[in-house]
């Protein structure tokens, strides 16, 4: 029966289906937080702190008070709430108290008829601040005698230590050692649409309803009950439309109670929607790492140990649910090995408190500054050795027969296409006829410089930034016209889920996947789910939808074999309909089979119980399928102006089965140009007062259309055991690209013995090492000879 | 008092509908687009007019609506997602972008269109760097650009396919006559 099914298939899993979610998005139609608006609806203006550290003197806000359209106002004295870190010992209050630790944390909530209104009344609050000297380094913070951001805690908040068996003598037996610093700075994740909430007393249940652009509907439900003290039931969370999310919108933050706890004071909605600059200083921030690494191989290129000592700021707070400095450096320490057979790894983690903001979630999290790291390390072998990166790589790369392969941090990496990926790679954009050219253009004054980042990505992990749920749930629910109701505890947004978890649906149920509507994001219709992060929804809830939707259809066939006096094992259940096998005129349609199960109980088989509605929970044989691939990319620098182009762009991309490959690659395409901005241009600068100078998107910078080349791109399938063979991706871009593009810079700058070891680089950057470029040059393996920037 | 000023009436023309409202000088357009006449397919993303989504035509040109006060826009034309096209009718470039999937979560995807709409305006048959160069001003987050200018390139297509239909049919007509 399974296989007679599976020969009709796939008919949507695998195909390019546009997507159900576009017609409303390409109409002006779809509803995203601000569109939501209830009459009586009061906004929120936020008086956040100036001073990067300061006891907090005084606030004034009484003049606020009495400003027209102002229906209340809150300082620390009027709301008790701290978000709870108890594994640090720290909390902080949702409006500053006493002490600010960053510019950008909420110290006054204003409530106003407008957000106009509130923001009059806001520029009447006076606070008085006693400042306080800012931690603002990692390496400052690691000083016992730096001032403590939390008077009663350290400010080494997270350490670890880990070292294989043998690590000191494979590392002093080695032949040649070489050391690098790499350093990355602050970003954050710029989803267009930015941060809110809303919350709504509802009147007909007596229960806050809460409107909030988030990843995690559950997730986020849990957190503000615990803060709030009030029981899940009492709280329903809508997600509505969200307009990008990439980690940020992961995060609990400290202006969801105050909007929740505000509404219920007032008994009246109350919203609020951060400006972009508010985003640039309060959403999470991530990266801001420093590695400090050691490393051993031998004549070959064959790496023998690598010692990483990985630094991480947390900001000010660790962020709710999800620290990110621990988050990026634990995972990073662990994945440090990547695509190599590298035996030995040592590691030392430190993630410190400074007085910038918290670093939560961004995309890729542990990924692009561990593909930094060990994509540096194999260049900077190959540059010491003379040999061409690619001759290193397939030195080191597992091979197939490798899998299951146990990596020397101790995770089990599933089978994967890691060789046959770099090779794949250097086939699309012809390696060898671009180092020919190289040699050319170099003659010519040309610097265009290739760079290399084969990659693993850790995805549908039991615990991610999406909490630590490890399986997925699915309602599906046939009506009796034979239509499917669907509902997930996902929470996309942009993914394109209510199209592929619908694809995965319509071919189980052998119905058009038109058909299919697939319902997300409200807990009150979607079951408990982890929701969307971690590159977890397509792996563990596409398998839900598929547990789901294959129990709905085995009650199906049993009811078809019922009605059709046939042996179930003969029935073929596609294009809407039953059939017998081989007698197609012997069917029903599924709306007459729908019709049979709710409303005509009697002609059901002894037992079969009424309706066509089942709930599945999905959770993976394994804790981690890992994904793989290998991006290249070709700039150009221009020496004169220190301008960086990229100008090619190639990926090889291993997610196991596809379900969507238009989607797959649309995720490729966006990760990518993440990777190019965070490699090349974007960077949240502080300035050694602790103020952040980049406050709107002219300070800080997104790439735009002249900054991204089309990126060409090839599939390769490795199943994962994951039911329906899915592996996870929508990390893996991001992962892989900085890293690529900044090998590409180093590449282009070879005659000038760069190696480049901080993102981004900058066209500044660029011209100082061309201005240094002095007699240094790579000369011996063992010595660092060439610069560190 | 800070920021205050008399409200006076101010009428709009927004997709071929005329509204009268009471606004304040300081009221931008982007806001009264959305507040004050429920408009809300467009989006406002920076507040600085870097990243576009907010992006309406005003008498065919491509403005940014942040950057406008409403008061500005009295007397002219304002076109935005909602005037663009319905299910069933849809613009080209929505026709292009949901073959091409140039949009993602769609936050930035109806002032994208409506830059594309007036790039398309100024180029018939636009090259790849005509394209990429018109649509700078626009940010997308989630797709890298390439889809949207396959999109925009997409919908060139189809206008010039629906002309050179419609110059066909006119001869044919003429044809019929004669």
């Amino acid at each position: 029966m399974t296989v007679r099914f599976e020969q009709s298939k796939p008919q949507f899993t695998g195909a390019r289906v546009e997507r159900a979610e576009d017609a409303r998005l390409l109409t002006g139609r779809a509803r995203y937080l601000d569109d939501l608006d209830f009459p009586g609806t009061l906004e929120v203006a936020f008086v956040r702190s100036t001073h990067a550290a300061a006891k907090l003197v005084s606030v004034h806000a009484e003049a606020a008070s009495r400003m027209p359209g102002v229906r209340m106002v809150w300082t620390a004295a009027d709301i008790h709430v701290t978000l709870d870190s108890p594994e640090f010992g720290v909390n902080q209050p949702v409006l500053a108290k006493d002490e600010v630790r960053y510019v950008g944390e909420p110290v006054v909530a204003i409530f106003a008829d407008s957000r106009y209104a509130a923001e009059d009344a806001a520029d009447t609050v006076e606070v008085t601040y006693a400042d306080l000297p800012p931690v603002l380094h990692i390496r400052e913070a690691l000083q016992a005698e730096t001032r403590r951001v939390h008077a009663e805690r350290p400010n080494v908040m997270y350490h670890q230590e880990y070292q294989t068996d043998g690590f000191e003598e494979a590392f002093g037996n080695a032949l040649h050692h070489l050391s690098a610093t790499f350093t990355l700075h602050r970003q954050t994740a710029v989803p267009m649409e930015t941060r809110g909430c809303m919350a709504a007393p509802d009147g007909a249940t007596n229960r806050l309803h809460v409107y909030v652009s988030h990843q995690s509907p559950h997730g986020f439900r849990a957190d503000l009950c615990k803060f709030l003290g009030v029981p899940e039931h009492a709280v329903r969370v809508i997600v509505p439309e969200v307009g990008g999310a990439f980690g940020i919108k992961a995060m609990f933050y400290p202006e969801y109670v105050v909007v929740a706890l505000a509404a219920l004071r007032l008994r009246r909605p109350v919203k609020w929607i951060a400006d972009r600059s508010e985003c640039l200083l309060a959403d999470c921030h991530a990266r801001d790492g420093i590695h400090d690494v050691d490393v051993a191989f031998d004549g070959d290129g064959r790496i023998l140990a690598l010692r990483d000592h990985l630094m991480g700021d947390s900001g000010a707070y660790p962020a709710v649910p999800f620290c990110g400095s621990i988050g990026e450096t634990s995972l990073a320490a662990r994945m440090l090995t990547g695509p190599y057979k590298i035996p030995h790894l040592s590691f030392t983690i430190d993630c410190t408190y400074s007085n910038k903001a918290p670093l939560g979630a961004y995309r890729g999290v542990w990924g692009p500054p561990a593909s930094f790291v060990q994509e540096g390390v194999v260049d900077r072998v190959a540059r010491a050795l003379h040999k061409d990166p690619v001759a290193v790589r397939r030195i080191n790369l597992l091979q197939p027969e490798d899998f299951p392969y146990r990596t020397a941090s101790g995770f089990v990496y599933d089978p994967g296409s890691y060789a046959e990926s770099l090779e794949t790679a250097l086939e699309l954009v012809d390696y060898d006829g671009f180092r020919k050219r190289q040699r050319e253009d170099r003659s010519r004054g040309v610097y265009r410089g290739i760079g290399i980042s084969v990659f693993v990505e850790p995805t549908a992990m039991a615990a991610s930034e999406a909490g630590d749920i490890p399986y997925e749930a699915a309602t599906v629910r046939m009506e009796p016209t034979g239509t499917v109701t669907a509902a997930l505890g996902l929470g996309p947004s942009g993914q394109g889920h209510e199209t592929t978890m619908a694809q995965l649906i319509a071919d189980e149920l052998g119905v058009d996947v038109r058909d299919v509507v697939v319902l997300h994001g409200d807990t009150d219709s979607a079951p408990y789910g982890g929701g969307t992060g971690g590159s977890r929804s397509g792996t563990i809830g596409g398998g839900a939808a598929l547990t789901a939707g294959r129990k709905l259809r085995d009650k199906l066939l049993a009811l078809a074999a019922h009605l059709l006096e046939a042996d179930v094992a003969d029935i073929e259940l596609k294009d809407g309909a039953a059939h017998v096998a081989g007698v197609p005129a012997q069917r029903l349609t599924v709306q007459q089979l729908a019709t049979a199960a709710y409303t005509d109980v009697n002609r059901l088989p002894e037992g079969m119980k009424p309706g066509l509605e089942v709930m599945a929970r999905y959770q993976p044989t394994r804790p981690i399928t890992f994904s793989n691939g290998t991006h290249i990319a070709v700039v150009d620098v221009d020496v004169a102006t220190g301008q960086i182009q990229t100008v090619d762009y190639v990926v090889a991309n291993d997610c196991g089965v596809l379900i969507n490959p238009t989607i797959v690659e649309g995720q490729i395409h966006g990760g990518v140009a993440q990777g190019i901005g965070e490699a090349l241009l974007e960077e949240l600068k502080y300035d050694t007062e602790g103020q952040l100078t980049t406050v709107s998107l002219s300070d800080y910078l997104l790439p735009t259309t002249h900054d991204i080349p089309n990126i060409r791109i090839r599939h390769l399938v490795t199943p994962s055991e994951s039911k329906g063979g899915f592996k996870g991706m929508g990390e893996g871009s991001l992962i892989a690209a900085p890293a690529a593009v900044v090998a590409a810079v180093s590449d282009a700058l070879e005659p000038f013995g760069v190696m480049v070891s901080s993102m981004p680089v900058t066209p500044d950057q660029v011209l100082e090492w061309i201005d240094a470029d002095q007699e240094k040059k790579v000369d011996s393996v063992d010595s660092k000879v060439y610069f560190e920037n | 008092m800070a920021g205050k000023a008399l409200k006076r009436m101010v009428k709009l023309d927004v997709n071929g509908t005329c509204y009268e409202r009471e606004l304040e000088p300081r009221d931008l357009l982007v806001h009264v687009l959305r507040d004050e006449l429920g408009l809300t397919g467009t989006h406002i993303g920076c507040d600085t007019s870097q990243c576009g989504a907010c992006t309406v035509l005003v008498d065919g040109e491509a403005v940014k609506s942040c950057t406008m006060l409403a008061v500005q826009a009295e007397g002219c034309s304002v076109t935005t997602v909602e005037g663009l096209g319905k299910m069933g009718a849809l613009h080209p470039i929505q026709e292009g972008f949901w073959e091409e999937h140039g949009l993602q979560c769609g936050f930035c995807t109806p002032g994208v269109m409506m830059a594309a709409v007036g790039l398309l305006a100024q180029y018939r048959e636009p090259t790849e760097e005509q394209i990429r160069e018109g649509l700078e001003g626009v940010m997308c987050r989630c797709t890298g650009y390439q889809n949207i200018v396959r999109a925009v390139a997409n919908a060139a297509e189809r206008i010039k396919a629906t002309e050179s239909a419609e110059i066909q049919a006119a001869v044919a007509h003429v044809g019929e006559r004669s």
